[in-house]
């Protein structure tokens, strides 16, 4: 039976430019918990053109920072950052590699895992150990209704993906522990892809890969301004009914729907619509749906997760000031 | 090299899709006088020229604008010469699906069509929730079709409550398929893949025979419509719309009862009037329910579409060009107190219209059943 | 160019019951779908050999009960069809599922391109493309929203969607893509294919053809373990209906999000 406690816990810290990714830290701050509890120690692993970036790390808790430096690792490629980083896990023998589930973070999860022959959990939503010690990561499937229990209970290192958000972000202390850097063996064959272009994201109204949207209907009377408010304190986007659009309330291409957008938000809130099917398909795909509307036979209500019947004004402001509190 | 003057480009004649085109329409018939154009509800609205959408089919060009078309059948009506023009708009239509070049958004339509048997891509177990409380006796060789609209719309499947609810009342043995149902095709057939309608007319025709069904009582007039047509083809069961199997009932007494004395106006769907003549029925039944029909200028075979048909439902269209806000305004005129049909597209897009700001809208069936007695 | 697709049949979400006792799935009696990332991925491939030729091919690991599935992808534009079918290939996970799938290719005349979907709908690991780019040692680009050719026929140019813009890379061929779920719109079958698609011959590959290492096949060769289930949510809507003062509303309002808010991607 292999015993995590034999090796150490790995964190990829992932980087955009000279900074990491919140959820790397977030990463960081379970990843030191843990370690704690096992008594083993705790590396920060980062990948890049140059080293010196690593050190920021030093102020979540690491035992080590490890930096792979070399001008093949300039811009990401699964096959020349997973040769980088398979070297190194050869080496060193950690019992666990934690990575963010992001989109480079899983491509390079998927790639790195079979490289060393072991298992791997992606998308994780929350962590435990079992009575052996074996990392257990919950990810949804099926959905979202079902949550599967994972573990890789007989080879080494056990490699796991973590969503963003599920950890909280650690406060930044006093740094610990010692900054290695190492330039690792590569050539260009080892290089799978090139980065030719890179468009940062713009402004363009994209509602189907929102994770919050905040809806209003004709209910709203083409009040938008608190509904752009909520969204914005949600960090979502404004969508609306094909009525609030026709009335020219909002953009068209914020209406969603049959003949709209079908969107797929972690949250729907949606005040003042009756739910005629012709919108609600555009919502089906939410994982939870809150709807306010002052009619209690509302079919909308029948597509909520918590219909709240009332005025939507006065909601709209509660809700308003209970989020900004 | 001189170069040629745009006018003096030869036309070119399309042989092959002129043949295909004259073996399955009879657009060959026309004789480009036009007045199908001044009779398309579009003409106003948008550069649609029906006329002119001929005489390019017949040179293998085909009008963009063919997927504005509602499949109304205005047009058919007016014309001289008899040419089925929403048959050859489905032709040019279905030409389409083979170069791929259809509107988006059409694609998954037909996919959650395929996949899941109805228009909304929605889970074919829930395809029985319109029933609620509804029981239905389960047995005969009658059978309730109810269609996708009337299956997950919440306010369609009150109109399919309320005909189980009077099939009830009138002792009328029969059956539903429940979430053994599937799309009757209409939709497919409207935006032209008959690749689609085949299959579902083939499934449904099995399901029938399964079921022992002779007659089949639809609640959508596109369902009617499909239906009729494509399972003459099986030899199939009579196909009737709802509104015929309740004037039955109504005249042979088994159901009765008065609504409140009100003034309604009916609106005549496009594919229960035009398409397959039935225009006295509904009227009959709200007469016979102790309301007073009031008729709006453009009635029965001049009735006004509302723009649903023809796929359309399935097709953003600008404000501008949507004839269903006419149509409000044109039964709000009549001075009636509710304005009354029988399709649920036709409500769909009375509603949608804000058309309950100025008439009421309703369904026959829903009318007849507030009122209705055993 | 020879472009394989990997499909994906998977059962619809709202039929697959847990049996909380077992603490396992009952997928019995659940209608399937080819799954939807996977459809991208088909349409992406046929558009891609619409453009530059080729030909493009599907392959599934399942059971034979995949096979009218396929025939689907057929009758909407794939030249073949190869089905992986076995027992022994039963229970695996992402590096058993991705080894079987990679053995397959040489055995089935090879791919320059093999195109997936970005994720399963019922695993939903999305580790099964980069991890037969791996088994291959061919380059890889996953989340891929659209697809060039590159300038010589030896690259594509991949445009990769990620949290903070678009990426586009040139990739050496042979590369394994993933293709973002709703990048496009798959399209609708051929119904003038249908014969062909229901008459071709799906070329069915068991453990003895496929000729692979049995320590990475099936549940035995699958290092990852199900350790217990549990239903999150139930299916459906919770439809809880409330009328309370603006106050209380906006506090349960509040609560909600935050629930939502703890796992947020
Ligand atoms: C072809 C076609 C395509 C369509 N496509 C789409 C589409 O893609 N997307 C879409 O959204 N619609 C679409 N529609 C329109 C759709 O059928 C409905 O008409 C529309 O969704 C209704 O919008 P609504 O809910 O905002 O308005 P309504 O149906 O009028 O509902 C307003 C609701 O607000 C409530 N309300 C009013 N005041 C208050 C208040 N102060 N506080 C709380 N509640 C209040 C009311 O009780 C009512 O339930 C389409 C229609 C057609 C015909
Ligand atoms: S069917 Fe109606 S919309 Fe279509 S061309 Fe004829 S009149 Fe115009
Ligand atoms: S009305 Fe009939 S004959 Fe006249 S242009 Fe139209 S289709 Fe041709």
């Amino acid at each position: 039976m292999i015993d995590v406690r034999e090796g150490g816990i790995w964190v990829y810290a992932e980087r955009r430019g000279d900074s990491f990714l919140p959820v790397s830290l977030e990463l960081m701050g379970k990843a030191r918990e843990i370690a704690d509890r096992l008594g083993v120690e705790l590396t920060a692993l980062t990948v890049g053109r140059d080293g010196g970036a690593g050190a920021q790390l030093r102020r979540y808790g690491p035992d080590h920072v490890l930096e792979l430096a070399h001008p093949l690792l300039t811009t990401y490629d699964a096959k020349a950052y997973a040769t980088a980083i398979s070297a190194e896990l050869r080496r060193s023998k950690p019992s666990t590699l934690l990575l963010g589930a992001t989109r480079n973070g899983q491509d390079l999860a998927g790639r790195l895992a079979i490289r060393m022959r072991t298992g791997l959990t992606a998308h994780v939503t929350a962590l435990e150990l079992d009575d052996r010690q074996n990392l257990i990561g919950w990810v949804p499937g099926f959905g979202g209704g079902i949550e599967a229990g994972v573990s890789c209970p007989v080879r080494r290192p056990q490699m796991v993906t973590v969503k963003p958000g599920v950890f909280p972000l650690p406060e930044s202390g006093t740094p610990t522990g010692d900054v290695t850097k190492v330039v690792p063996e590569l050539s260009e064959k080892d290089v799978g892809s090139r980065r030719i272009s890179f468009e940062p994201k713009g402004s363009t109204v994209d509602l189907t890969r929102a994770g919050v949207i905040v809806v209003g209907g004709r209910g709203t009377g083409g009040d938008f301004t608190r509904i752009e408010r909520l969204a914005h304190l949600l960090g979502g986007e404004v969508g609306a009914t094909r009525v609030a659009t026709d009335a020219g309330w909002v953009e068209r291409d914020r209406m969603i729907g049959q003949t709209g957008v079908i969107t797929h938000p972690e949250l729907a809130l949606v005040f003042g619509a009756s739910g005629a099917v012709q919108f609600t398909v555009g919502i089906e795909g939410a994982n939870t749906v809150i709807a306010v509307n002052r009619d209690p036979a509302a079919p909308i209500f029948d597509h909520a997760d918590l219909g709240i019947v009332g005025d939507l004004g006065p909601v709209v402001d509660s809700l308003l000031r209970a989020l900004a509190a | 090299m001189v170069e040629e003057s745009k006018s003096s480009v030869p036309i070119r004649f399309d042989d092959e899709a002129w043949e295909a085109l004259a073996a399955t329409t009879n657009a060959n018939r026309c004789f480009q006088c036009g007045t199908c154009t001044a009779a398309c509800p579009l003409a106003d609205s948008t550069p649609m020229r029906v006329r002119a959408l001929i005489r390019r089919a017949q040179f293998g060009e085909t009008d963009p604008l063919i997927w504005k078309c509602m499949t109304c059948a205005e047009c058919n009506a007016s014309c001289p010469r008899g040419v089925d023009i929403v048959g050859l708009v489905r032709h040019l239509r279905q030409e389409k699906w083979r170069t791929r070049e259809v509107p988006k958004g059409l694609p998954t339509l037909l996919w959650g069509i395929y996949s899941d048997g109805n228009t909304f891509h929605l889970p074919p177990k829930d395809r029985a929730a319109w029933m609620k409380d509804v029981k239905v006796p389960g047995r005969g060789s009658t059978l309730l079709y109810v269609g996708c609209t009337a299956s997950y719309d919440p306010r369609a499947q009150r109109t399919a409550r309320s005909v189980a609810k009077l099939l009830n009342l009138a002792g009328v043995e029969f059956q539903v398929m429940g979430t053994d149902e599937v799309c009757c095709g209409e939709a497919a057939r409207s935006v032209g893949n008959v690749g689609l309608y085949d299959d579902l007319q083939q499934r449904n025709s099995d399901a029938f025979r399964k079921r022992g069904v002779e007659r089949v009582i639809t609640i959508s007039p596109h369902s009617f419509d499909a239906l009729k047509v494509g399972q003459s083809k099986y030899g199939g069961p009579q196909v009737v719309h709802y509104t015929q199997a309740l004037e039955e009932l109504v005249d042979s007494g088994k159901v009765v009862g008065t609504v409140e004395k009100r003034t309604v106006t009916y609106h005549d769907p496009c594919y229960l009037g035009r398409h397959q003549g039935v225009f006295e029925p509904p009227r009959r039944l709200l007469e016979l329910s102790g309301l007073t029909l009031v008729e709006m200028a453009n009635n029965r075979a001049q009735s006004l579409c509302c723009g649903g048909g023809g796929g359309r439902m399935w097709m953003e269209t600008d404000p501008l060009e949507r004839p269903g806000s006419r149509r409000v305004s044109e039964a709000a005129g009549t001075g009636a107190d509710l304005l009354a049909t029988a399709c649920p597209y036709c409500i769909s897009v009375f509603e949608s219209e804000r058309g309950s700001e100025v008439i009421p809208v309703t369904d026959v069936a829903e009318l007849v059943a507030s009122g209705a007695k055993g | 160019m020879r472009i394989v697709v990997c499909m994906k049949v998977v059962p619809r979400p709202e039929e697959v019951k847990v049996n909380l006792e077992t603490k396992t799935l009952d997928r019995a009696g659940a209608r399937s779908v080819l799954n939807s990332a996977d459809m991208n991925a088909l349409e992406t491939a046929l558009a891609f050999r619409d453009a530059h030729g080729g030909t493009v091919a599907v392959l599934s690991m399942g059971p034979p009960q995949f096979e009218p599935y396929l025939r689907v992808a057929l009758a909407v534009g794939a030249d073949e069809a190869i089905l992986l079918s076995d027992r022994a290939f039963g229970g695996a996970d992402t590096l058993a599922t991705s080894y079987t799938l990679a053995t397959a290719l040489p055995k089935i005349g090879g791919a320059d391109l093999v195109v997936c979907g970005e994720e399963s709908s019922d695993g939903g690991t999305s580790q099964v493309p980069p991890s037969i780019a791996e088994w291959l040692d061919a380059s890889q680009a996953t989340y891929v929203e659209r697809i060039v050719a590159g300038k010589d026929g030896t690259t594509v140019l991949a445009t990769r969607a990620l949290e903070d813009g678009k990426e586009t890379v040139e990739l050496v061929l042979p590369a394994v893509i993933s293709v973002v779920v709703g990048s496009n719109e798959p399209r609708f079958i051929d119904y003038d294919r249908w014969a062909f698609a229901q008459s071709a011959k799906v070329k069915v590959l068991d453990f003895a053809a496929l000729g692979g290492d049995p320590q990475y096949l099936g549940l035995q060769g699958s290092p990852t373990r199900v350790a217990g289930l549990r239903e999150v949510r139930k299916p459906g809507r919770r439809r809880e209906l409330v009328t309370v003062t603006a106050d209380e509303a906006a506090f349960r309002i509040k609560a909600e999000i935050e629930r939502v808010g703890r796992v947020r991607s």
